[in-house]
């Protein structure tokens, strides 16, 4: 009753002539293992700045007003253990200053210089509502906000505002009752706007830069309204009396799509389906409707769009941020 | 062993580093150009409404770098990102400093509270209106049932006075500011029973744990004068609380915070 205890890994071979030899069992589990337990760390390593900890914003959302006043709102996760909870506020010209608990219960506070003292008493997550007059600053017509941000935050601009200058790339757009909301990251930002006049269509061109290169691209536009008056007689000739004809059906609603292919023989299958498609939908679609229609990725279809407004088969308007697609009325004229 | 060790660190602090940076303003590159092309409109805009077709030569300079570098920001929208952003913070940083000389009479100022034109007042109002909503919101959540009549017709004369551009404006937005405050302070008379009853649950959950690390803090020979003194406090709490004296009892109850963080 006293079995022999065999030993499984790591036997002892003994080298001939005294060569090393190196343990090679279980080198296949390690090999799993090691990049299991790297692929594992970098998942949390990237997960934990996400994880909201105590004391940081659950978001931040900001508003602007047209005096420049700033409205903050912020939801923040705080220590249920705790009595109480002070806040770094962005300034110390606040008004209309509210804490609110996570039951909805006004919570007291005490503002002191740029920062707040906040009885908690077991909350765990915090909403505070403020009006700050810190942030905007004005020189000459321009406004500036500037925050150094806790974390990623929305900002809405006033009405009739137009940004012009900007020290970061914001993450996100959106257009909410005629302003502009954008998404910014945290750190430093500062963004210049001002507010706009309604745009007048401007008689002078955007400057070049010497006169040379005005010769220059004269020379080129002029080229390319020669080759392309060359080419339309070219390619008008043999077939003008049926064009006439053509002409007229063309500029009469609703497209005749075959019309299009016959006058743009050599336009590819794909872009006489998007074709077919637009004329369906009532001679328009929105760019992103054709990319779920065709299941095409952005460019794909971006370089489709354009293929086709360079045939002069369609025309690209933008409506709001998309670009709309859609059928030109009169082909004849980019002929 | 030591490589893959090494390996791990490194990816993890730079590929880490790479994944959130490269992750934002990839969502739709398409807005960059949107704001610099909305930037471009607008100071061509001003540039001819200031200066018309004399637009001095040094600002003409700026403004055909920062058109330029929007139209080479169109151009790398699609197949170069970090040529999108450079063009993006280029074009952005010379309208900026166009902007900044376009001349104008009046000279730095900071966001005035008295002053009392159209769009100050409006925006004072809209704040108000906006902290009103708050209050009526808290007031709906807690079934506070307050009153906000008089300050809903109060916002109405307000918003009438600032339209028809009536002198005695402020001083109607003065009595909104009074009014609501003591809507503010009604709310928290009218939900004090149940504010209470957080707070009470919170202390006394608090004090049994507070009790129990007394014990162990006795245990291991702390101060008996502190420990005395912190078993007071919460005689006292708990007295406090039994005469529903809320606000003298938090008070104590900070005390004793202070005094077990000596212990």
């Amino acid at each position: 009753m006293n079995p022999e205890i065999e030993q499984i890994h790591g036997k002892e071979f003994p080298g001939e002539d005294g060569m090393l030899f190196v343990r090679t069992d279980g080198i296949i589990d390690t090999m799993i293992r090691i990049p299991l337990l790297v692929a594992s760390l970098i998942i949390v390593a990237a997960i934990i700045p996400i994880q909201p900890s105590f004391s940081s914003p659950r978001n931040l959302d900001l508003i602007i007003y047209p005096d420049g006043t700033t409205h903050v709102s912020s939801e923040i996760d705080v220590d249920p253990l705790d009595i109480d909870y002070e806040f770094e506020l962005f300034g110390s010209t606040i008004d209309n200053f509210v804490a609110i608990s996570e039951n909805g219960f006004l919570l007291n506070y005490d503002i002191l210089g740029n920062s707040v003292l906040i009885e908690t008493f077991g909350s765990s997550v915090i909403t505070i509502e403020y009006d700050i007059h810190d942030l905007v600053s004005k020189q000459s017509r321009v406004w500036t906000f500037y925050l150094d941000a806790p974390s990623d935050f929305t900002l809405l601009f006033p009405k009739n505002s137009a940004i012009i200058g900007m020290t970061n790339l914001p993450l996100d757009m959106q257009l909410i009752d005629d302003q502009n909301q954008l998404t910014l990251s945290g750190g430093e930002t500062e963004i210049d706007y001002l507010f706009s006049s309604p745009i007048v269509s401007v008689p002078v061109e955007p400057i070049n830069s010497s006169p040379e290169s005005n010769y220059f691209i004269y020379a080129i536009i002029g080229g390319i309204i020669v080759s392309a008056i060359v080419a339309t007689i070219i390619r008008r000739k043999p077939r003008t009396t049926k064009l006439t004809q053509k002409q007229q059906i063309i500029q009469v609603e609703p497209i005749d799509i075959e019309t299009i292919f016959k006058l743009k023989p050599d336009i590819r299958e794909d872009d006489k389906e998007i074709v077919k498609f637009i004329s369906k939908n009532g001679g328009e679609a929105l760019e992103s409707e054709l990319r779920k229609k065709f299941l095409q990725p952005r460019t794909t279809m971006w370089r489709a769009v354009k293929r086709l407004e360079r045939n002069g088969i369609i025309e690209i308007e933008k409506k709001d941020l998309q670009n709309l697609v859609k059928l030109r009325k009169n082909m004849e004229g980019e002929e | 062993m030591k490589i893959l060790a090494l390996l791990t660190i490194f990816v993890l602090i730079f590929g880490t580093t790479i994944f959130v940076n490269d992750a934002y303003a990839q969502n739709d590159l398409s807005i960059l150009l949107h704001i610099a092309t909305q930037a471009d409109k607008q100071i061509q805009n001003q540039l001819y409404q200031v200066y018309g077709d004399e637009v001095p030569e040094k600002i003409q300079s700026l403004y055909a770098k920062g058109h330029t570098t929007v139209n080479s920001l169109e151009k790398s929208l699609l197949d170069n990102v970090k040529q999108t952003k450079k063009d993006f913070l280029t074009s952005m940083k010379l309208f900026k400093q166009i902007s900044k000389m376009i001349p104008e009479s009046v000279t730095e100022t900071k966001v005035i509270l008295s002053n009392t034109s159209y769009s100050n007042l409006s925006s004072q109002f809209d704040r108000l209106e906006k902290y009103v909503l708050t209050l009526k919101t808290i007031s709906k959540k807690l079934d506070a049932k307050i009153d906000f009549e008089d300050v809903d017709n109060l916002l109405i004369k307000t918003h009438n006075q600032i339209n028809d551009g009536a002198e005695n404006t402020s001083e109607t937005i003065i009595q909104l500011k009074s009014l609501i405050k003591s809507i503010q302070k009604d709310i928290r008379d009218s939900t004090s029973h149940g504010e209470s009853d957080r707070v009470k649950q919170f202390v006394k959950k608090q004090l049994d744990v507070i009790e129990s690390k007394l014990i162990e803090a006795t245990e291991s020979g702390t101060d008996q004068n502190q420990i005395d003194k912190a078993y007071e406090l919460i005689d006292d709490i708990r007295d406090l609380i039994s005469k529903n004296q809320i606000n003298d009892a938090k008070m104590v109850f900070h005390e004793l915070y202070k005094l077990l963080k000596n212990i």
